[in-house]
């Protein structure tokens, strides 16, 4: 498996098809870290396995041009790049496909079966409430037939709804008062790709930078509802979080609440636009 | 729950039908509580949800979000996208710890002085039933009044 990664990325590189190959690599204290491969030669550094969590496709903004030029300009192509996607990492690309944020074109996509990831060798909850072992888009696929599927049940997010307001507020607000405001969770997130991000944004200043309570509930709030019918459940951001603060628990009440109020999936296709960004005339929703 | 707290509301009156029609409830001369704090935008479909938290993150106790009626958009389709986006954010709210009924979305054209101004009376008597937002809520308050009169915390005049 990993030799036909490799043989791959090299004959991708070597034939000159991507300019750059986005891969896993082993990394320090027996980790895994993203190894981004320019020359045929280091194809070899590529690995495969059950450590590798992160989801590459975040990294795939930094090959784009920073700006579309004006109208009539000559357009900048961006590099072909070659990147390793697993089922969940291909609903982010198909988020990122329809918000023309990265062209199918300036992608080679090598897809994997996963069977779950693992993170210091625990195999994450997220695997388990996977119902996708193949991904939705690639040029080529990889791996084994999976044999076991995974289901979402909700059950924690049940758990917090059925908790009277007073609990749920005294809940978030011990998870939140760990936050430190690093943005790692919005650093390591795919759709997170604003130049400016609201977060950070000084004039106006809609989210106070202090580190205070109300403003690290607010942040996070903000950026979960930012990623409202766009969010793949990739999980990079509670990963990314250093405090441990369960960021699944906000992104999959909204994921749920998606699915039953516009019937909506997020990344599950490039074409369809996500819920918020469109609308129909004579729907009926609960305000 | 402390019969003489007021209830700071900040309210976002589209300039087309809402906010025409609170104009109409002051010149028919309906009396509705002082307690809304009204800002007019030039659709509900500009109020970003992030507009709703800051003012809770900056202590309002509740939040009203008026729009024309569906079908009635000046801009044919803005207050469609809000009705989307307020259903989701009623529920991500709600999920967090802050009350579903300290938000309000509401259709009210520039004809419905009348509604303006009940709609106005229930939902302060609605928010004054839950109290002050928040531990939170009470801090901000409390920071902000002390900061009255400086320009502390960048906070503009808005006209």
């Amino acid at each position: 498996m990993i030799d036909k990664i490799r043989a791959k990325a090299r004959e991708l590189l070597e034939s000159g098809q991507v300019y750059c190959f986005i891969g896993y690599e082993e990394g320090t204290r027996g980790r895994v870290r993203p190894a981004f491969v320019y020359e045929p030669r280091e194809a070899d550094r590529l690995i495969w396995d059950e450590r590798c969590t992160y989801n590459l496709v975040a990294y795939l903004h930094q090959f784009q041009p920073a700006f579309s030029p004006r109208p009539g300009g000559v357009r900048e192509v961006p590099p072909r790049v070659g990147i390793l996607v697993k089922p969940c990492d291909s609903r982010s690309l198909n988020v990122l496909f329809h918000e023309e944020q990265v062209e199918r074109e300036g992608v080679y996509v090598v897809g994997l079966t996963c069977q779950g990831v693992k993170v210091n060798g625990q195999p994450q909850a997220r695997c388990q409430r996977c119902a996708e072992r193949v991904p939705l888009v690639y040029d080529l696929v990889m791996g084994g037939v999976p044999k076991t599927v995974g289901r979402e049940d909700y059950v924690d997010v049940v758990k917090l709804e059925g908790m009277s307001p007073g609990e749920r507020l005294a809940f978030w607000m011990k998870e939140f008062d760990r936050c430190i405001r690093c943005y790692a969770c919005r650093q390591a997130c795919p759709a997170c790709y604003c130049f400016e991000c609201v977060a950070e944004q000084l004039d106006p200043l809609w989210m106070g930078i202090a580190i205070d309570l109300p403003q690290k509930q607010f942040f996070h709030v903000m950026r979960a509802y930012h990623l409202a019918g766009r969010c793949s459940g990739c999980n990079a951001c509670e990963e990314a979080c250093p405090m441990d603060i369960p960021l699944s628990l906000l992104n999959r009440k909204i994921a749920r609440e998606v699915e039953s109020l516009f019937g909506y999936k997020a990344g599950q296709d490039a074409q369809t636009p996500p819920p918020l960004a469109t609308f129909k005339k004579d729907e009926e929703l609960a305000l | 729950m402390a019969t003489d707290f007021e209830p700071r509301i900040v309210g976002f009156l589209c300039r087309w039908c809402s906010y025409p029609g609170a104009d109409l409830a002051g010149t028919s001369r309906i009396t509705y509580p002082p307690s809304l704090r009204v800002i007019r935008v030039p659709c509900s479909g500009r109020v970003d949800p992030l507009f709703v938290l800051k003012a809770f993150q900056d202590g309002a106790d509740g939040v009203m979000v008026l729009g024309c009626h569906p079908g009635d958009c000046h801009y044919v389709e803005g207050n469609y996208y809000t009705r989307r986006r307020y259903a989701l954010m009623h529920r991500l709210l709600e999920y967090v710890g802050v009350e579903r009924e300290r938000l309000l979305v509401e259709w009210i054209s520039a004809a419905e002085g009348g509604r303006f101004a009940e709609t106005v009376t229930a939902f302060t008597a609605q928010v004054s039933q839950l109290g002050p937002w928040g531990r939170e809520g009470r801090e901000g308050r409390e920071r902000r009044e002390g900061m009255e009169g400086g320009n502390g915390g960048r906070r503009r005049e808005v006209s």
